[in-house]
């Protein structure tokens, strides 16, 4: 067995590992529950990250290697939209220890589910009036309408988490308090909540917004700038970019970006960048601020300085610049987006210690902070990123808060991930174009905070999870009982098992397409299969077979979502026909079926181009079988349908019996 | 299995006479179990070459009768005079055939279709006819295993149960009548076997079948 450290890249890359490979697959079967349920298993903020998530994932797909990578985030969206989980029951608490979180944003919900779903009472402490942290005040809302943020925050307070608004650390209460009402380990999950200044020339005064309170502003206040006003917003992250297409939305005339990042070196989302320009912002690249002129007092000109280059030779943010090449950009309101800093200035006062550079002080490996029983997670030991990021964090420090109250050694381990295709694997991988997500017209997004992204449909959504190379998930060499006869190496389209020194045979677990055609025909019954659905075909044969009905259909699992709803009872999905194998077909007619049909698509999209020819082959087998044995001609078929046929399958299939008799 | 023994040492001398840098090729399946084509032989054969002033090279693949598997030796074939096989006769055919510009000399006789009767005694049961009828001869082959292949009975040279040819051999007619009586299938012997068509034999030359249930075709 492959090490189950060893994860396939995009559930690696996924900062809280989230089995992206599991709900892909269940999508693409057409079972949203369960791509739902194992959304869930991992992910404790699933509308937040199915709507904005940064999808670290999506930069490790295989499937960009013979094109493009999945669009993981938006299936995840269709689990989320699509699919009604199991209700799991709020646990019991187990261990007397109560925790306190400070602070709601994704570090701090994910550190408080974590807890609780570990047997802790957690209460969360948040300083604001709403929870969510960044998601609920700075995510500007049509990237994040707050319905998303809410149905996680109330699933998490299902799990019983108790969640007080309106509390802050230092100003509402101390630790002593904290201390003193029971709670025995306190975790910091403060976030990056104050935006940096830029101290030149001109930014004091009238016109020179930050970032944060701006958004903060016109997301929970309903603020508006006033009409005609040509903005210019000061940064090149994802912060700028939210600022630029708010102020848009807030009634800006024109909106300028600029960033000392060259157009290659800018740190903002690619996607995010795209989407802006198509609302018309412009971006100017490689220019540093150096001062803000102002007439009558009036933001009137902002003028930069050419960048000689952002980072030092060392890879250090250290920009230079040209002082001699300068420009002037008009302008009369500036927004500031060049960082964040995180608010705790005083915490010294409550006896947990800064560093020298004045950041929260903490222990990377057991997430402590200097004072015992303290802990922290999030952006405010992370630095800025992505939400998924700071979650991730959020989980380690729950463990590591479990770890210091059961007294025990808190260890850490990274898994690892499956590493890239082979080139010959590649090539013959099949090609098929992801799927755009469908965003709000341009025109349109800029006149409201209406969502831009709207979702695939659900057909789309499993035509894209379809696309998954179901890396590692496939055949596995059983070599104790493998008799070296090479049949597999010269199945396999994708040229997977190779030989190695003598003569032993190597199906290489990390090339698998899992298309299942050697564990068909493999003489030795040597290869088992990791897909779910596969190795049970004979039982789910015994248990459709026990009703005693007299006709058996085997159908392309990845063909149910163009059932439509279709009545396939009593039928049997396989993720594929090339898995079905003539002992199966056989064992159906030996526990008395009159006919055995199988179903599959003729879709062009299909990744799987040769195992409806092996069922053909294999059918045929069976017939000939079956006819020389004198129990009839004809009794398999093979129905090959196009995908908009199957929602007529009940029918097609009787008219087929009919013709049959 | 296929049996297979060493040719005389003298034979092999004389093949390998005009090389200088041979490679003993063993193989791992059926001359390997048979105690003729695996890591050991090589070696002992590969060692009596040397001493006779050769330059020698030793391998054993799994199976020389698969190109996935001789594929391993491809470099090491290559890089000597002549391959001196110990596979049986399909494994140097195969070889050859895999490397044109290169000899091929055979290490060993291929002797038969049988088995190890005990340590280093093998014996043939089956001559791949083809078409087989066993169904009517108790389980045991009359073609195999009786001196003049006989279909319907013993010939008058079986005496006290033995063939004419050796008083070691026994009469494979009486062997089948005894396991028949055994099973009490004698009325089978009552019926004739009938002339065979030996077209499924070697009749039409060298022989091929191809599995139709395993040809995927392309569309």
């Amino acid at each position: 067995m492959m090490n189950p450290m060893v994860q396939p890249p995009c559930q690696n890359a996924c900062p809280i590992h989230q089995d992206a490979r599991g709900y892909l697959a269940a999508i693409a079967t057409g079972d949203f529950n369960r791509a739902a349920q194992i959304v869930l298993e991992t992910n404790p903020l699933p509308f937040i990250c199915a709507t904005i998530c940064s999808h670290p994932c999506e930069e490790k797909c295989r499937r960009g290697q013979p094109d493009k990578p999945l669009s993981i985030r938006a299936v995840k969206r269709v689990a989320m939209e699509q699919g009604t989980p199991a209700p799991v029951p709020a646990p019991t608490p187990s261990h007397s220890e109560k925790v306190a979180v400070i602070g709601s944003g994704p570090a701090g919900l994910t550190a408080g589910h974590d807890l609780a779903r570990l047997g802790y009472r957690v209460t969360i402490f948040e300083r604001e009036a709403m929870p969510g942290g960044a998601m609920a005040h700075f995510v500007p809302i049509y990237r994040l309408p707050r319905e998303m943020v809410a149905k996680d925050i109330e699933a998490i307070q299902a799990l019983g988490v108790d969640i007080r608004t309106k509390k802050a650390l230092g100003r509402d209460m101390t630790l002593a308090q904290l201390k003193r009402r029971g709670f025995k380990a306190v975790l910091l999950s403060l976030g990056l909540p104050l935006s940096r200044k830029l101290r030149i020339p001109g930014e004091e005064g009238e016109g020179v917004l930050l970032a944060l309170p701006f958004l903060r502003a016109v997301n929970l206040e309903g603020y508006r700038l006033p009409p005609g006003k040509r903005v210019i917003v000061i940064g090149g992250g994802n912060v700028a970019i939210d600022a630029a297409r708010t102020a848009l939305r807030a009634g800006a005339k024109t909106v300028l970006m600029v960033c000392l990042e060259s157009a290659q070196e800018i740190p903002a989302s690619p996607w995010e960048i795209a989407e802006a320009r198509e609302e018309g912002i412009e971006i100017s690249c490689s220019w540093g601020p150096k001062q803000i002129v102002r007439h009558d007092g009036k933001v009137a000109v902002m003028e930069c300085m050419a960048v000689k280059s952002v980072f030092d030779e060392k890879g250090r943010f250290n920009p230079s610049f040209h002082e001699d090449r300068c420009t002037q950009m008009e302008g009369d309101i500036i927004i500031l987006a060049i960082g964040q800093a995180a608010d705790i200035a005083e915490l010294p006062e409550l006896g947990i210690p800064l560093d020298e550079r004045g950041r929260l002080g903490f222990d990377p490996q057991t997430m402590a902070t200097g004072k015992q029983g303290v802990f922290a997670c999030g952006e405010v030991i992370l630095g800025p990123g992505s939400a998924v990021r700071a979650m991730a964090s959020g989980r380690r420090a729950a463990l590591a808060v479990d770890a210091y109250l059961r007294s025990e050694k808190f260890t850490f381990q990274e898994p690892s991930a499956l590493g890239t295709l082979a080139p010959e694997v590649v090539e013959d991988i099949k090609r098929i174009e992801r799927q755009p997500v469908p965003l709000l017209e341009a025109a349109q997004r800029v006149t409201s905070f209406e969502e831009v992204d709207l979702g695939y449909d659900p057909q789309v959504g499993a035509r894209e999870a379809r696309r998954c190379l179901n890396c590692g998930n496939g055949a596995e060499l059983l070599e104790e009982k493998c008799i070296a006869c090479l049949t597999c190496v010269r199945v396999c389209p994708y040229g997977v098992p190779v030989v190695r020194a003598a003569g032993k045979v190597d199906i290489r677990v990390d090339q698998c397409q899992a298309c299942g055609i050697c564990v068909s025909e493999c003489p030795a019954g040597a290869i088992s299969f990791r897909m779910p659905g596969v190795l049970d075909i004979p039982q789910r044969i015994g248990a459709a077979m026990a009703s005693g009905k007299r006709e058996l259909v085997f159908f392309c699992a990845y063909d149910t979502i163009s059932l439509q709803g279709a009545d396939t009872s009593g039928m049997i999905p396989v993720p594929c026909l090339g898995k079905i194998d003539v002992r199966h077909l056989l064992r159906a007619v030996e526990l008395g079926a009159e006919r055995v049909v199988l179903v599959g698509c003729a879709d062009p999209d299909c990744p799987y181009q040769r195992t409806l020819r092996w069922a053909q082959c294999r059918v045929d087998t069976a017939n000939r079988l079956l006819q020389a044995a004198g129990l009839g001609e004809g009794r398999v078929k093979l129905l090959q349908l196009a995908p908009q046929e199957f929602a007529r399958l009940p029918e097609l299939l009787s008219a087929s019996a009919k013709e049959a008799r | 299995m296929i049996k297979a023994r060493q040719k005389p040492m003298k034979d092999i001398a004389r093949m390998v006479a005009p090389f200088s840098r041979i490679l003993v090729l063993g193989c791992n399946t059926c001359t390997g179990i048979c105690l003729a084509g695996g890591e050991k032989e090589v070696a002992i054969l590969a060692s009596t070459l040397r001493m006779q002033k050769k330059e020698l090279g030793e391998f054993v693949v799994k199976r020389q009768c698969e190109k996935e598997f001789v594929e391993e030796a491809r470099d090491l074939i290559q890089s000597h005079d002549v391959v001196l096989s110990l596979a049986c006769g399909v494994g140097m055919n195969f070889v050859s055939e895999m490397f044109p510009e290169k000899p091929v000399l055979p290490g060993n006789d291929t002797m038969f279709l049988g088995l190890p009767k005990e340590l280093g005694v093998f014996a043939e049961r089956c001559v791949a006819c083809g078409d087989c009828i066993i169904h009517l001869t108790g389980g045991l082959c009359p073609i195999a295993r009786c001196a003049k292949h006989l279909f319907n009975g013993p010939c008058g040279g079986s005496s006290q149960g033995r063939c004419e040819i050796s008083p070691d051999v026994p009469c494979i007619w009486q062997l089948i009548y005894e396991r028949l009586a055994r099973l009490g299938q004698l009325a089978s012997l009552e019926e004739l076997i009938p002339v065979r068509d030996w077209k499924s034999n070697d009749a039409l030359g060298p022989r091929s079948f191809v599995r139709e249930d395993l040809q995927v075709k392309e569309t």
